[in-house]
């Protein structure tokens, strides 16, 4: 993910050799969408450049002071898109900005998985700790990036504001959302539950909720569902591992200074062997807590952008649901009004003509529900398929950084006490 | 060798005209703890088995029933008996009462009882302790009255140990000399050892200490990555063909490695963490012998002040012709045979602390030694394991992230 994913990469050098693989597709999306067709400069166009967008969060700095502190990010756009002042543009952002472009995003691109934002801090002294900065400055970063290579999503006129706009602008854009379109991220899943309840009330009577009879949509849901539920198990145990080894380095460190002063009780050959392990100790301890560092940005933290992608998932799975359910709202609606349309025309009733009034714009009604359903329902397809390749290739880098992480810390150790066994091993028989 | 020297048979060959010339040997082992009773009453039995073919012993073999409290006995009246010997120290009892029937905790202190009990039988003086013959021979009944008999006269509790130094040196202080600072050997040599004990055991306490959190975290890491290895295989099941099985190995390699890390944890506790532990009680014994000495040597020097004021006394009484002086004499006799009793005593401790203690440089190097050795090869092991399984993983891994 090289030139899209500015700052810090994820996951290391692998990212150098996904550098090719997604700018070729950030690029085929930007040329769809310019029209200027597969990958080749015209000889005419004086801008005949290949078009592109890449973006980085960067310059994390704390602003202001006591409760009302908060963090600012540079956002730096460079791009030679039309629409875009280019080549280079700088902004500053705060959290709450990029909870109102998701936000936004969310209302307007329904059938399409919003990219995740990491969560809210609710640690208060943990909010301007070095590593939870450096982690949500890294998941932001990626948030962005995947907004900017989405095909859709980079036409998005939100999207340009965020990146462009100064930050007067920005913040009237981000109040007036209040009230009126504001989703906190808790109440996806509650929009889910309302609707359920709501058109069980207005139209069933309390009955059981309408949903889709779709045997291949109803098992990619239960895939959602069990797939959220192990990534989350999965990424719990993930932190669990990143604790015990920051214990098992600070017990190491411990354990190393108490052996060297012992070492000053003993004779010398026994002293200097003593000397010689509290040292080493002390050395893996730092090995530990280095790789106790990786563990998290390299894969733990991917394992919890997957879960917070796949709540992303299951917010479009309640929105496809709301969606269903006003398209079959309307149908109904429709049927009982052409009943009712009959028996006026039986009776020669002065209603009638308000009737079919009525009806024309139900039926038109109509056709928009179906026609926004049908919307969700393309768009979903084509997103699980890019999910599934995004989901296979991320989870085996992080899965491969994790192992080799292990072996390297692993091998070191292994060197480490080695390298001491004679030594120790002439004390004993001395 | 200390066998030998005790029955006087020299070098370890064979006397073609003796019958019973084979060369002496009394070997021990505490096995085979049987829980008995029920309840609070409950507690734990071990078989003790002597072999020896010494004429003291009943040969070659002898079992008898003991517990824990038989040990304490014999290691009190061992220090009791023998002033200047380092005694072997015992384990703790146990504080945690849902702990003392553990499988682990029984046999760390089987071990520890093991290794006291031999201690004692290969040292050159203690082995020759009717106690012990007592301990490793009476039936049962014996060694219950005997255990008994200790209880009130002559029975201090291990934690009583420093408390006879304190209170030594406050007696004096009061009955010597009024309250002023208790008289100390001036013995620079002597006042080395005794820095180097103190600073040994605390250095040692700590060691131990995080000797213990280092098995204490391989045990939370092997859990941890236990608990991860089932969570990646309930994952390999959402997922496709290569990445569904290579999340499969991954989780089975995850538990056995798991299991690895527990083996780990115990062989630390019992090579590495456990000498240790021993050592620091060993040190305790000496400081409890370092007490011992302290005492002996106020009691020489107490007897030694209280000749001298007699003397003074004496010749007062002769000036005077009293009719007191025939008594004063014969106390004066009396205290200069306990002054010559109480030098003879200190001395004897003397002697014996300072061949102690060249064994105990000797065999605690070699001990330390080995239990740092035990260290450092169980975790070089257990890292080439992990780094092995983890290295076999990659290539599968890979496979997946580049697909």
């Amino acid at each position: 993910m090289g030139t899209v994913y500015h700052g810090q990469p994820w996951f290391g050098q692998r990212l150098a050799e996904k550098h090719d693989f997604l700018r070729e597709r950030v690029l085929m999306n930007v040329q769809q969408r310019s029209g200027s067709g597969p990958l080749v400069q015209s000889p005419r166009s004086p801008s005949s450049q290949s078009p592109y967008l890449t973006v980085s969060v960067s310059d994390p700095a704390k602003m202001g002071n006591g409760v009302q502190a908060y963090i600012s990010y540079k956002v730096i756009t460079k791009t030679n898109l039309p629409e875009y002042e280019g080549p280079e543009k700088i902004v500053i952002r705060r959290y709450s900005d990029f909870v109102w472009l998701r936000d936004r995003l969310f209302e307007k691109y329904k059938g399409v998985f919003i990219p995740p934002l990491p969560e809210k801090s609710t640690v208060e002294k943990f909010r301007f700790s070095a590593e939870f900065i450096e982690m949500r400055r890294q998941a932001l970063d990626v948030f962005v990036n995947r907004i900017a290579s989405h095909h859709e999503l980079q036409q998005s006129e939100d999207l340009r504001i965020f990146l462009q706009a100064d930050e007067q602008t920005m913040e009237r854009a981000r109040s007036q959302e209040t009230g009126i379109f504001k989703k906190k991220p808790a109440d996806l899943m509650q929009i889910f539950k309302d609707v359920q309840s709501k058109v069980s009330d207005v139209v069933l009577g309390k009955e059981k909720p309408v949903e889709e009879s779709n045997p291949e949509y109803e098992k990619l849901k239960n895939y959602i569902f069990q797939l959220e539920d192990h990534l989350a198990e999965a990424q719990k145990h993930a932190y669990r591992l990143v604790k015990r080894h920051r214990e098992l380095g600070q017990s190491l460190s411990d354990f190393g200074k108490a052996v060297k002063l012992l070492a000053n009780c003993e004779g010398n050959v026994l002293g200097k062997a003593f000397t010689e392990l509290g040292a080493k100790s002390e050395i893996l301890s730092i090995k530990l807590q280095k790789e106790a560092h990786h563990l998290l940005m390299n894969f733990e933290e991917p394992l919890k952008d997957y879960v917070r992608a796949v709540q992303s998932i299951k917010a479009t799975i309640a929105e496809r649901a709301n969606a269903f359910r006003h398209h079959y709202e309307l149908a109904e609606a429709i049927k009982f009004k052409e009943i009712d349309m009959n028996k006026l025309r039986l009776t020669r009733s002065e209603k009638l003509g308000e009737a079919e009034h009525e009806y024309e714009e139900l039926k038109a009604d109509g056709a928009e529900a179906a026609r926004r359903f049908d919307r969700i329902v393309k768009l979903m397809n084509e997103e699980i398929v890019r999910f599934q390749e995004q989901k296979t290739l991320d989870m085996g880098l992080a899965f491969h950084e994790f192992a080799k992480g292990q072996a390297r810390l692993a091998n070191s150790i292994a060197e480490a006490w080695r390298s001491l066994l004679p030594k120790l091993e002439a004390c004993s028989s001395a």
